[in-house]
């Protein structure tokens, strides 16, 4: 089963490539009533401690498969369960450190039948912010 | 037995999953949903794709041999199956009218696999008044032939801010009057007949709340097969505080409509373990006394 908060405390981790920590992970799941296709999402914003990340620093990975933000808009064919959480890659040489970390990941995404300019607005019933602190081991 | 009189026509219960949407994959499955309905006496189902479907749009063999299983374990009927028309599915343009008929084409056949007559078919909308895509009746009409030939019915959901007598209600009429069709109809939620505010609401500027007077339904009665059962707020007497209940399920009984009313809790508190159960068990209360059921 799922955590009932947004941020799963399962998941975040450091993410080592060749030896090297190049960054973070942080799980999330969607707090939306239906699953949605990746390309009704809008690229997310994770902040850390007051640090920011953002556009080609994250990649989505659902379903197995790992995409990078700018590719989130063409791919109508990949759903989003509600069962299963988005992983965010962040790249951050050296990673976090260990110990409490305090975590923010701003995500949102259309629904055609709220009107259209509701798109691009960052409400809680429609993704939105939110914030956790995480442990990472 | 199979023409029943009239006067024994009456409105059957239902639940939609929907209703359990703050504790689904966190402290409920699929089947404690199934059980929970089933424990109402309840024996319709609404299940939306998107949200209830291990693997969709194309589930394995082996979920819907469970599916299959758990509706006979549970005694229950799938009556409607809710999915989505996302019209801005890709950020800044519209789908085409031959994008959105295959979006209908996915999900009428995977409807139809799990055993759903009808289909809650939610269509994108243009503007701050919910109207829908201009290009609704193109891809419903090239869908039509399909909905024939699996026997199921397309029905958006009106739902507030949209009142009864309206153009877009009147314009699906005169769609389904215009191709003399059983398969496209109205699915009215009770949150048009909403006429009180949520406790939660008091004190605030409800002016700009619109409803519709109850008896707007009946000249639409022939064209609703289905109704989502929209509650917010059970009280512990068993009343919805929000909702004209007592008259809805007067007129619908007066005439003889025997469609399925699919509970929908849309209230606060949903994500509190146990708190849109207990909801549902008072609302199924309300719906048995009203319709004389024991």
């Amino acid at each position: 089963m799922l955590e009932k908060e947004c941020i799963q405390a399962r998941g975040f981790r450091n993410v080592g490539e060749g030896g090297q920590v190049v960054g973070f992970q942080v799980a999330f799941r969607s707090m939306y009533y239906r699953g949605v296709w990746l390309s009704q999402l809008r690229p997310a914003t994770v902040i850390v401690d007051g640090e920011t990340f953002s556009g080609d620093q994250i990649t989505w990975t659902i379903g197995g498969r790992t995409f990078a933000q700018a590719e989130l808009a063409q791919h109508a064919d990949i759903h989003w369960p509600l069962l299963e959480p988005a992983v965010l890659t962040v790249r951050k040489p050296g990673g976090l450190t260990q110990g409490f970390h305090d975590v923010e990941v701003q995500y949102h995404y259309s629904s055609s039948y709220m009107p259209p300019a509701m798109d691009e607005l960052m409400v809680t019933f429609m993704g939105g912010p939110t914030k956790r602190r995480l442990t990472l081991v | 037995m199979a023409n029943p009189q009239p006067a024994s026509r009456k409105p059957k219960r239902g639940v939609s999953l929907y209703s359990y949407s703050g504790e689904y994959g966190v402290t409920m499955t699929i089947e404690d949903m199934f059980a929970d309905i089933h424990d109402l006496g309840a024996d319709g189902l609404e299940i939306l794709g998107n949200s209830h479907i291990d693997g969709y749009p194309e589930p394995s063999d082996a979920w819907v041999e469970n599916w299959f299983r758990l509706l006979a374990q549970y005694q229950l009927k799938p009556v409607e199956y809710g999915h989505w028309v996302d019209s801005r599915l890709y950020p800044g343009r519209e789908l085409s009218t031959q994008e959105s008929y295959a979006l209908l084409q996915r999900d009428i056949k995977l409807a139809s696999r799990l055993g759903f007559p009808f289909l809650r078919t939610k269509l994108g909308v243009i503007d701050d008044d919910l109207t829908p895509v201009t290009n609704w009746r193109e891809f419903i009409t090239l869908a039509l032939p399909l909905a024939e030939e699996h026997n199921v019915c397309l029905c958006p959901e009106i739902h507030t801010p949209t009142v009864l007598k309206s153009k877009m209600v009147d314009d699906y009429v005169e769609f389904i009057e215009k191709h003399k069709t059983k398969h496209f109809g109205i699915n009215v939620d009770f949150s048009v007949f909403q006429t009180n505010p949520l406790p939660m609401w008091e004190g605030q500027d409800l002016s700009t709340l619109k409803f519709s007077p109850v008896e707007d339904f009946v000249p639409l009665l022939p064209y609703t097969p289905i109704c989502h059962a929209k509650f917010v707020n059970m009280s512990e007497a068993f009343v919805e505080t929000t909702t004209p209940y007592d008259k809805i399920l007067g007129l619908l009984s007066e005439h003889h409509w025997d469609g399925y009313l699919l509970s929908e809790y849309e209230g606060p508190h949903k994500d509190v373990p146990g708190y849109s159960s207990s909801q549902l068990r008072r609302h199924h209360i309300l719906l048995k006394r009203l319709l004389g059921e024991r």
